[in-house]
């Protein structure tokens, strides 16, 4: 069993019959726990190492490893991404149909966790994320911060190892992007999560204890 | 203040995400769904009166031509019938679809007048009819709807007949047919000589013999005795009948129509919406869904929009029987009741065409890769 939580050796990704290589063959290990954050320019294929590692999508060559097994192969995909990782974007992502309480439940839809317990699970993720007094409210009734902090509610949903957020802050301002990051770094402390942040805003990039950088689908440092 | 979220809620939603087409494709939905039940429920109602009427008047056996497009049948053939030591009555029958007046339509009957297809009647007013004559009796429904009683006169295709009854009883068919002497139908009709069919009582079988060794041992009989006839059993008349069959085949064939063209409004309506909807569903693929979870979102949806679209077409349909019992055309062959089968069939079937027009938007939703669906503006 590798000491890694996820591992990715020699990765490589290209598009358009490899004529755009995305990832250029990377070599990563994240220990369970860890806050790593990734910076780049545009195009430098962090994004695209965030999917890889979230299993959204397969490497051109190379593996990602989750507690030593091979995503795609060795993991079921689907299984790996209802159980084991959380999501966060920089759009929220939120059903507009749905209210604060429903959109947290949707990753239970199917399975996951027993109907009857749905509703309070949701109501306790949404107070634990201070918006008690929104649990009722669609998305176009929140502001954007509020919008996160649902999203985030859902992510955690299934109580995954790892959280996955991409330009988690991308969409605020100064304030609530603080307010973000202190619920992401405080999730991390409290229930001992994986955090992967991408992000091009130095100071959230810096403030993570492990910090890479990336150009042309490698990694710098 | 929990609220629970289901897979049948979530759906429910995302359907009343756009009303208007929404309610536009449970309208398209609905107009076939009512032309189903209106139709089909108007051609069963149709054969179920076919069977009343053999019923109540005794008929065991109805006696008609071969092929099916020849519907006459020579009367000389009745002597011979009657010989057969099977057979108890003969009554030679000729049934026409003819305009009374030029606003109302009506089935007429050509009858003997000691036809032992009478025995299912009982005369309101008047009497009955006699061979030779020209007089008519009208069902109930048919006198109310013009107005006539036994006494009057009234004109048909230029000969003033005499009515000389009003009768209630028997079929839905009758009650709004008229029946006149054979004699003086087959001159009205052309068809000297002819007849539609003879309807045929046979005699009670020895005891021990089961009513259908009966039935078809007098089958045997009457075609050996008369080739290029077929002896129908009168439940079987009440199914295949030229009128009944063609009937359904008009019934099924349009409501297939109105079917077709409300599945595709489902299908586009499914597919705009799963195309509107590709980045959601890249974030509910991103939240772990198996691409058979979005596709079973996508068919519950389909499926929901048949259910409603079956729901108002039932009520379209139903709505639309009623007009056609009260309009003169039609009200002599139209009856209101629906049977409870063919309302489950016209949900049955609205849920199966919402399913079968979701499937193509389904599969499509469920092929999305997550990536691209995500990226996907």
């Amino acid at each position: 069993m590798s000491d890694s939580l996820l591992e990715v050796q020699e990765l490589r990704k290209s598009y358009e019959d490899g004529h755009i290589q995305a990832l250029a063959g990377v070599d990563l290990k994240v220990r369970a726990g860890e806050f790593v954050s990734i910076s780049g320019a545009s195009g430098s294929g962090k994004s695209t190492l965030l999917h890889l590692l979230g299993g959204l999508d397969l490497p051109s060559s190379g593996k990602v490893l989750f507690q030593g097994r091979a995503l795609g192969s060795e993991v079921d995909l689907d299984e790996y991404r209802s159980q084991h990782v959380g999501f966060i974007f920089q759009a929220f992502h939120l059903l507009p149909c749905l209210r604060a309480m429903e959109n947290v439940q949707v990753p239970w839809l199917g399975g996951g966790l027993a109907r009857s317990e749905r509703g309070d699970r949701a109501e306790v993720l949404l107070r634990e994320m201070g918006l008690g007094h929104r649990l009722m409210h669609y998305p176009g009734q929140l502001s954007a911060g509020e919008r996160q902090r649902v999203a985030i509610a859902r992510s955690l949903a299934n109580n995954p190892d790892v959280l996955l957020a991409d330009e988690p802050t991308g969409n605020l301002d100064s304030v609530n992007s603080a307010k973000i990051m202190e619920i992401l770094v405080g999730l991390r402390a409290s229930r001992g999560m994986t955090l992967i942040v991408v992000t091009h805003e130095d100071s959230i990039a810096e403030s993570a204890p492990r910090h890479i950088r990336m150009r042309d689908g490698r990694i710098l440092c | 203040m929990s609220t629970t979220l289901t897979l049948a809620n979530f759906a429910w939603k995302n359907a009343g995400r756009r009303r208007l087409r929404t309610c536009l494709t449970l309208c398209g939905i609905g107009m076939g769904i009512g032309a189903f039940v209106a139709l089909v429920g108007f051609s069963r109602g149709f054969e179920h009166a076919w069977l009343e009427m053999y019923e109540s008047s005794g008929t065991d056996l109805a006696v008609v031509q071969r092929t099916f497009m020849n519907t006459t049948v020579n009367q000389a053939a009745e002597g011979t019938l009657r010989s057969l030591p099977e057979v108890a009555a003969v009554s030679p029958m000729i049934i026409n679809m003819m305009d009374v007046t030029p606003e109302v339509n009506a089935l007429v009957y050509g009858w003997q007048a000691d036809s032992f297809e009478f025995a299912a009647l009982t005369l309101d007013q008047g009497r009955r009819l006699q061979d030779g004559h020209a007089e008519v009796m009208l069902g109930r429904l048919l006198a109310e709807s013009l107005g006539k009683k036994a006494g009057d006169t009234m004109d048909i295709q230029g000969t003033t007949f005499l009515v000389a009854g009003v009768y209630h009883g028997g079929s839905a068919l009758e009650a709004g047919a008229m029946i006149m002497p054979l004699d003086q139908l087959q001159t009205l009709a052309s068809l000297e000589g002819k007849v539609t069919a003879f309807h045929v009582k046979l005699k009670p079988g020895d005891p021990g013999d089961l009513p259908e060794d009966r039935v078809r041992k007098a089958q045997a009989a009457i075609e050996s005795a008369l080739p290029g006839l077929r002896a129908v059993p009168a439940m079987e008349r009440a199914s295949n009948n030229q009128l009944v069959v063609l009937a359904h085949a008009a019934a099924w064939g349009t409501s297939a129509i109105a079917l077709l063209v409300g599945m595709l409004g489902i299908a586009n309506t499914m597919a705009m919406s799963v195309f509107e909807r590709t980045q959601e569903i890249g974030v509910l693929r991103a939240m772990g869904w198996p691409a058979r979870r979005v596709m079973t979102l996508i068919l519950v949806e389909a499926a929901g929009l048949g259910l409603g679209g079956g729901l108002l077409g039932l009520l379209g349909g139903w709505v639309a029987l009623r007009v056609l019992a009260s309009l003169p055309k039609t009200a002599s062959v139209v009856s209101t009741s629906l049977s409870p089968w063919t309302l489950t069939e016209a949900l049955g079937i609205a849920v199966l065409v919402g399913l079968a027009a979701g499937v193509i938007p389904a599969w499509h939703a469920a092929r999305l890769s997550p990536v691209e669906a995500i990226g996907h503006e």
